[in-house]
């Protein structure tokens, strides 16, 4: 996958996804400026993809940062209590739209699985991370990651890059 | 004018609701393919139907060739409201029935240019 996911590729994905659905404005998404801090009481939004090219799209902040993330998303005002329930759908669908988007990177079609949203995503033996992009929104930090799974046997002829 | 927005996320449900509020639709929501027949089985008339491809239950492909074998539902419109952005995807869509295809993520702008396409805007979107 490393040959055919880019790391500006996703970045812009990344942008466009959050202007357009989030922010309503570009530029609120950036790279992260230096080292990432840690991020204290992460949650995880990932998006499985299966096929030819299996792997995983997952954007990674902390508990705080998704709460103000959905409230952007979904418009709430100040004085409403955004609920998990809200949080992980909202969080989930931001994961799924750049999942969706990576998935039309590669060269062969394979399906999306469902959003998640948990603490942490569940490892899978031999993954490899692709991209992993350290990237500001509004100021605080968010990690945008692609993973490649081990590949299943592809057909005769085919080329991987 | 009435539309049907399905997807299994909520909040896409309501950035797709509020981007056709302004536009002059009254909406309701399904959150799979099989709720959605159920609505319009149940009597529901919308003139547009919003559907998402990835869904549990049943999924936007499968609602769109429901619909298109129900001559009682020929006049809704079907537009592909989805990330699924590959070529081959987008001809699956419109050879199952589908009129239009918008990807995610998309402005209030796109959607508004997709219905004006479809000649489905019903007023001028206010201020």
């Amino acid at each position: 996958m490393s040959t055919v996911v880019e790391h500006d590729q996703v970045l812009a994905i990344a942008q466009e996804v959050f202007a357009a659905m989030v922010d309503g404005d570009e530029g609120l998404l950036q790279p992260w400026p230096g080292e990432l801090p840690v991020i204290e009481d992460a949650v995880v939004a990932w998006v499985d993809l299966h096929g030819p090219w299996p792997g995983r799209a997952e954007l990674r902040t902390s508990g705080a940062t998704a709460n103000d993330l959905t409230r952007a998303l979904l418009s709430l005002p100040d004085g409403e209590v955004v609920t998990s329930l809200d949080l992980v759908d909202a969080f989930g669908e931001v994961a799924n739209v750049v999942g969706g988007n990576v998935k039309s990177l590669l060269p062969l079609q394979g399906s999306l699985g469902l959003p998640q949203v948990a603490p942490s995503a569940p490892a899978v033996p031999g993954a490899r991370l692709v991209q992993e992009l350290p990237l500001s929104w509004r100021g605080r930090p968010l990690v945008v990651a692609v993973w490649a799974f081990a590949q299943p046997a592809l057909p005769e002829g085919t080329r991987l890059s | 004018m009435r539309a049907l927005v399905i997807d299994d996320s909520r909040t896409m449900r309501r950035i797709v609701s509020g981007a056709l509020h302004p536009l002059g639709f009254e909406t309701y929501e399904a959150e799979h393919g099989r709720a959605a027949l159920d609505l319009l089985e149940d009597g529901l008339q919308v003139e547009l139907a919003c559907i998402d491809w990835n869904m549990p239950v049943m999924d936007g492909l499968t609602f769109v060739s429901e619909v298109r074998a129900n001559p009682a539902w020929r006049s809704i419109t079907l537009m592909m409201v989805t990330t699924e952005s590959e070529q081959g995807q987008i001809v699956r869509a419109l050879a199952a029935g589908a009129h239009e295809y918008l990807i995610k993520p998309f402005t209030p702008d796109a959607i508004r240019g997709k219905l004006d396409l479809l000649g489905l805007v019903a007023v001028e979107e206010h201020a």
